[in-house]
């Protein structure tokens, strides 16, 4: 579905992505694990469209989309929930909810906002408070609900799970479940390694820039995906 | 008078609100338009809702120019650099315009003849209670298009958080070349009125435009609209009282006394609002 082949993303002279190839398969979840500076953020902000690869493409089902806008990308079904939810504080619920749909020119936005309601009912109660006054899990369902209002085939999630409440994790971890179950693609990146593959179909360790595993979460003992996703591997450290 | 100032703070505002930087040459993007008016007035005797619609298109065009410049060539994270270069292009539309019109004092087209009424035992200028009507309708216009439209989201969003716009795919980008036009649009036509209340006009209009529109946000409030109407009410109160009952020169003594007045004892403005931490950080690092 989303196919990234050897991107080179740099920050001026830092190279922060030194060939990345990966790629998330259709109706699976998809975890990208690694240190703290390994470049999973650079990663999903690439695909985004927020970060223009200096090398290497980025193709979208079959649809090349390398270095396009981020309105283009999420037109074309990739939507983002980023790394500290980043909601909009001084807007209602509701409107956050609106600028979600923002590509969209269809008239069923405010149907699927009450879609939204009636699977975060604790954003219904809050409909016209605004964002920046819910709690840090109550934020994080509505970059979740956000997202979901461009429709998106494929949901990019940025540390969803970063500074909640470990029964919010459960929970939050419960909803990418119920969302992959419905037939959404999730493309997630993630600290917490144990969550992550217990959810995951598949996973890739990125260490200093590099793919340095991909596989099932089977396939490497757990201890050791823990240690390299915190400290990076013996060899490139 | 106030109702003005609201008008110039209330563009100040959006431009602020959009950007978290300063224009300097908001002021002087006005005063270009009022001269365009003016021009069409001498040059052809055209009527008093030509000189407007011509002051509102000069300033629109001049402020389009100014974004292009100062704000979109120059990135991220140079807000001292913009405001600089505002302050540069403030600079070279005063020239440009002293160049154009050499003679720098020129009649503006009054309104008309009006004569003083009576309101509430209150003898008042028939101008400027146009003025504070139109100003209302004009806030009401404002509001509607900043809370019913597509466009207003984009706008509340970009002054948000401009990155969680971008990730919306919302055009960061074309949203404030737009709002801008639209800051420099509302303050020709406040530039329009004040001017037609004052019927002289001179390349330093655009100093004080900058200043009577930066003091009347920063009384209000940083990035509030509200407050940008109470600021800048409060600021045409002030200084008319202290031109009546002190004489014409402590008119602007008065406003700067105000506004040192509410940086000590309330710095945050009048509706200071929860956000105005986030302002005046924005501040600092302009």
């Amino acid at each position: 579905m989303l196919e990234i082949a050897d991107i080179v993303t740099s920050y001026g002279k830092i190279e922060a992505l030194k060939g990345v190839s990966l790629s998330v398969a259709p109706g699976e979840i998809t975890c990208l694990l690694g240190p703290n500076g390994a470049g999973k953020t650079t990663t999903m902000m690439t695909v985004a469209g927020l970060l223009k690869p200096r090398r290497g493409s980025i193709t979208f089902e079959d649809r090349n989309i390398t270095g396009r806008d981020p309105g283009h990308i999420v037109r074309s079904g990739i939507a983002l929930v980023p790394e500290n939810r980043l909601v909009f504080p001084d807007m209602s619920v509701h409107d956050n909810l609106r600028t979600g749909a923002y590509s969209r020119s269809d008239n069923e936005i405010e149907d699927d906002i009450d879609r939204m309601f009636e699977r975060f009912p604790r954003l219904d109660e809050r409909q016209l408070q605004h964002a920046g006054t819910l709690s840090g899990g109550e934020q994080q369902m509505l970059a979740v609900a956000r997202a979901l209002m461009a429709r998106p085939k494929l949901l990019l999630m940025d540390e969803p799970s970063l500074g909640l409440a470990p029964m919010i994790v459960e929970e939050i971890f419960r909803i990418i479940r119920d969302l992959n179950a419905e037939g959404t693609s999730i493309f997630l990146v993630e600290q917490n390694v144990h969550q992550a593959l217990k959810v995951a179909h598949h996973f890739y360790l990125l260490e200093q820039g590099r793919v340095t595993f991909g596989g099932s979460p089977g396939d490497l003992e757990e201890d050791e995906v823990i240690q390299r996703a915190y400290l990076g591997s013996a060899e490139t450290t | 008078m106030g109702s003005g100032y609201a008008l110039l703070a209330i563009g100040f505002t959006l431009i602020f609100g959009v950007l978290r930087r300063l224009n300097l040459s908001y002021g002087p993007s006005i005063m270009v338009g009022v001269f365009f008016g003016t021009f069409l007035f001498i040059q052809f005797q055209a009527g008093w809702y030509t000189v407007l619609v011509g002051t509102v298109l000069g300033a629109a065009i001049a402020g389009a120019y100014v974004e292009r410049l100062c704000f979109w060539a120059i990135k991220k994270g140079a807000a001292v650099a913009s405001m600089v270069s505002s302050f540069a292009v403030w600079m070279q539309l005063e020239e440009g315009v002293t160049i154009a019109f050499p003679d720098r004092t020129y009649e503006f087209p009054a309104l008309g003849d009006f004569e003083l009424i009576e309101l509430a035992g209150l003898s008042v200028r028939q101008e400027h209670v146009i003025m504070l009507g139109i100003a209302a309708i004009l806030v009401f216009a404002l509001h509607q298009l900043l809370y019913r439209t597509r466009f207003g989201l984009a706008v509340r969003a970009v002054s948000e958080d401009p990155n969680a716009a971008l990730f919306m795919g919302v055009n960061t980008g074309r949203v404030i070349f737009l709002a801008f036009i639209l800051a420099s649009a509302i303050g020709g036509i406040a530039g329009y009125f004040i001017m037609a209340t004052e019927e002289v006009i001179t390349p330093k209009f655009g100093l004080q435009a900058t200043f009577k529109g930066l003091i009347a946000m920063m009384l209000g409030g940083m990035g509030s609209v509200p407050g940008a109407i109470a600021g800048g009410l409060l600021l045409g109160v002030v200084e008319k009282q202290a031109e009546w009952y002190a004489g014409a020169v402590w008119r602007d003594i008065a406003a700067f006394m105000l506004l040192f007045a509410f940086l000590i004892v309330r710095p945050g403005g009048l509706l200071a609002q929860h956000t105005a931490a986030r302002d005046l950080a924005a501040l600092r690092r302009v």
